[in-house]
């Protein structure tokens, strides 16, 4: 096509099939390692298992427990690449999630009254407030006082679980608002079978759209082009594997129990068989889904995003070039509050109340999620997706370990093998690169 | 500047933390001071049951009651019980963090001729007197009232940390309940079996979605071995329209799940009159105080029924796993279920307007 300027030839060689087609699409292959050990993980349970790993109401189920971790993953990513780590999060986690049990069962039905339609919203938007609170306050601490990220989220896990403590003088609090408790999961808590559809088209639309829009943009600038062929796969892949994620999602129905009693109070006679409801795309999942979408805009394409990376690369550059780093560190801790904040809406929903011990541990398994995931400790080197892929492999193994029986203790040490060795493989293959 | 000052800081609060060492304990001038080490104070059951009964009972006989916070760390313990011996404590009432790793301890106290109660958790050490509930009998009793309202069927069993041997304690209780005979039989299926870190809420759950999905909800009975995990089991089984109709189990009597109790949510939740426990403790801190041999030490004769040890109100020799005798008092715990809801709330252990809220109609003690 002579319309085409290449700034840049094509390279010429060839390194035989696989890594060819790595280099044509331009896919990242930490992710794209991550991908497959996610594949091999649920293929290997699924065979273990004759197959019952694979059914619908177990992939959906460990993807809804992932959903609380991966959030505040997301986070930690910038957290942990600007150099910093968050220790404090499950302790946030716990605080918050309290305080929702609370706000819902105590204070907010004596001020909006028993029942009100909005309660879920002021609820969340408090409890969202309260977890950038105490973000701000750590990060303040942190970028403007000097204390070590380290030190601070460190006391801020003390101080704040002891905090649950003495908000629920001891107690565990339950019932929540019934608009809330959709943001639990469960058949009740998903998007049921038409929404979900839209969704997975809707994602499929947006893929098309970015990659013909990044074409666009390169051809525009002289970049080289992918191979259409690329474009076309990539594309063909993205789709299919979402609009198959939907099926599996839509393919988990309604148990008996949740299904008669819709139709009873419905009135819907009870077909042959029961009444077929599909639950669709849970509600937590489709939090993760906006909460990764932003999240990766943010760290890629805003000037805050680009500025944490900066800092994360050299610091002291970054400072140079004119960056408020002080300001920019505070927003990355009350980002993560906003994050726990989410979390705990969802943590809390899924058990419909608040117990003293709800986020407890989260932060290794958040640490982990990011770093699997390739965030560096070394700082300037992490990617959102990876992180929530990170947290998706954790659970998987850990779901799949349950469910063929090995006990808890055996699951922790597969965790903790499978976090160096993931850490390891990436850190030998920088060292080779380099 | 900084540094000098801080230093200053630091002198001044070592020098300060010895002197609090290093004074010559002052006694009443009754005589029996009680020192008190607990492990995990935070706990809401310890301050909020335990320690009153037991003050209460040291004071009604005339001592003085003391008392540390390990804060859930046994070398933290062992400075502890050192400084409470020094505060010239008569007897120490111990609640353990680990029952080996407070043997140094109570190698001090009995050369310092200071009897040692073991409260609520065994101390290997056959000089001291155990003073505890039963158990196993507490998981005898779950399984118990769960077997009789399913007496066949798929049983998922959610059992707690595996490090604390309080979890195998309670399964082999239930195993002797006649949930062996029946697995041995055939009637019951156990489909999922497993420990839970550190007894955690969300970890039960997470556990108790496993057991669900693998099974395909065919679950008929859960046998949970703490109230904290059967709030993740009750909300587990809520996601897939089963909560309500299959009975659970739990223990310590928590707020939320006697309210669980009353919803019909939860079937029954063994709690320990921890009261009682504290009032048998701190009477038996008096009676050693004034001289009385183990073997020879009861229980109060105010204790109420429902938690009177079964062997009567003397002392029992107690044969420990490693195969020691301590003398104990074991008290008997106490199931409750909708029909004797009224005793946690007549003890105050619980207010109505707590236990009854939401409470199903057929409940005797919310009309």
């Amino acid at each position: 096509m002579a319309d085409v300027p290449a700034a840049f030839p094509q390279q010429a060689r060839r390194r035989g099939g696989l890594l060819d087609l790595a280099q044509a699409t331009e896919v990242d292959l930490r992710l794209f390692g991550m991908v497959v050990a996610l594949l091999a993980i649920v293929v290997g349970f699924g065979v273990a298992t004759g197959g019952r790993y694979l059914e619908p109401a177990n992939l959906v189920t460990l993807s809804v427990q992932t959903a609380a971790v991966a959030i505040i993953a997301t986070g930690m990513v910038l957290v942990i690449v600007s150099r910093n780590i968050d220790l404090s999060v499950g302790s946030i986690v716990g605080v918050v999630a309290m305080s929702y049990a609370l706000l819902m069962t105590d204070i907010l039905p004596g001020v909006l009254g028993l029942g009100h339609p909005l309660m879920w919203v002021v609820a969340l938007a408090l409890g969202l407030g309260i977890g950038g609170f105490i973000g701000g306050v750590q990060g303040f601490i942190i970028a403007y006082v000097g204390v070590p990220s380290f030190i601070v989220t460190l006391g801020g896990l003390l101080i704040l679980r002891g905090l649950v403590w003495v908000l629920s003088s001891g107690a565990s609090v339950a019932g929540l608002d019934p608009t809330f408790q959709l943001l639990g999961g469960g058949p009740t808590g998903s998007i049921g079978g038409p929404a979900s559809w839209t969704v997975g088209i809707g994602i499929c639309i947006g893929i098309v759209t970015l990659i013909a829009y990044n074409r666009r943009q390169r051809r525009k600038f002289g970049f080289p082009l992918r191979p259409m062929w690329a474009e076309i796969l990539i594309t063909g892949i993205g789709c299919a594997v979402t609009l198959g994620l939907v099926y599996i999602a839509n393919s988990y129905l309604w148990p008996a129990p949740l299904a008669n009693r819709y139709a009873e109070a419905h009135g819907i006679p009870i077909p042959e068989g029961g009444l077929r409801i599909e639950s669709g795309i849970p509600w937590p999942l489709v939090a993760v889904l906006v909460v990764t979408v932003v999240m990766s805009f943010i760290a890629t394409r805003r000037r805050f995003g680009r500025s944490v990376f900066a800092i994360g690369g050299n610091p002291e550059a970054a400072e140079l070039a004119g960056i408020n780093t002080r300001w920019t560190i505070m927003k990355t801790f009350i980002l993560m509050g906003v994050l726990c904040g989410l979390s705990a809406a969802i943590a809390s929903a899924r058990l419909n109340g608040a117990t003293l011990d709800v986020g407890v541990g989260y932060e290794l398994y958040v640490i982990a999620a990011a770093v699997i995931g390739g965030t560096s400790f070394a700082g300037g080197i992490g990617t959102i997706p990876g992180a929530v892929l990170g947290a998706l492999v954790m659970q998987s193994l850990a779901y799949g370990l349950s469910f063929i029986g090995l006990s808890s203790p055996i699951q922790n040490i597969a965790a903790g093998i499978v976090l160096i060795l993931a850490v390891g493989f990436d850190s030998y293959n920088r060292r080779r690169a380099s | 500047m900084a540094r000098g000052r801080l230093a200053a800081l630091i002198a001044a609060a070592l020098i300060g933390s010895a002197a609090c060492t290093s004074a010559p304990g002052a006694t009443t001038a009754a005589g029996c001071t009680v020192g008190v080490s607990w492990n995990n104070y935070q706990q809401p059951r310890w301050a909020k049951a335990d320690e009153p009964a037991m003050k209460t009972a040291i004071e009604a006989g005339g001592g003085k009651y003391i008392r540390t916070d390990a804060q859930d760390k046994e070398d933290q313990q062992l400075s502890d019980i050192d400084s409470l011996i020094n505060q010239g404590a008569k007897v120490l009432i111990v609640l353990a963090k680990d029952n080996k790793a407070i043997l140094p301890a109570i190698e001090k106290a009995k050369a310092a001729n200071i009897p040692v109660i073991s409260y609520d958790r065994l101390i290997e050490d056959a000089s001291t007197f155990y003073i505890t509930f039963d158990n196993e009998g507490v998981g005898t009793l779950m399984a118990e009232e769960i077997l009789k309202a399913v007496p066949s069927g798929n049983y998922v069993v959610i059992k707690g940390h595996k490090a604390d041997p309080n979890a195998d304690f309670l399964r082999g209780g239930m195993d002797k309940a006649g949930l062996k005979a029946k697995v041995d039989s055939g009637d019951i299926k156990i489909v999922f079996e497993d420990y839970t870190d550190t007894w955690r809420t969300e970890a039960a759950q997470e556990n108790m979605e496993t057991a669900l999905a693998q099974s395909n909800n065919d679950v008929d009975a859960v046998l949970s071995e703490n109230d904290s995990m059967a709030i993740g089991v009750v909300a587990a089984l809520d996601k897939v329209g089963l909560a309500g109709t299959v009975p659970v189990s739990g223990q310590d009597g928590d707020e939320a799940n006697l309210n669980n109790v009353a919803k019909g949510l939860q079937l029954v939740d063994v709690w320990k009159d921890a009261f009682a426990l504290g009032e048998t403790a701190g009477a038996a801190a008096i009676q050693l105080c004034t001289g009385t041999k183990l073997a020879d030490i009861t229980a109060p004769s105010t204790l109420k029924d429902h938690v009177k040890p079964e062997a009567g109100n003397k002392a029992q020799p107690f044969t420990t796993p490693n195969g020691t005798t301590v003398q104990s008092i074991v008290l008997k715990p106490t199931p409750i279920t909708a029909a004797n809801l009224d005793i946690p709330i007549s003890l105050n252990w619980i207010t109505k307007e707590k236990a009854c809220a939401g409470a199903k109609p057929d409940v005797a003690a919310c009309k």
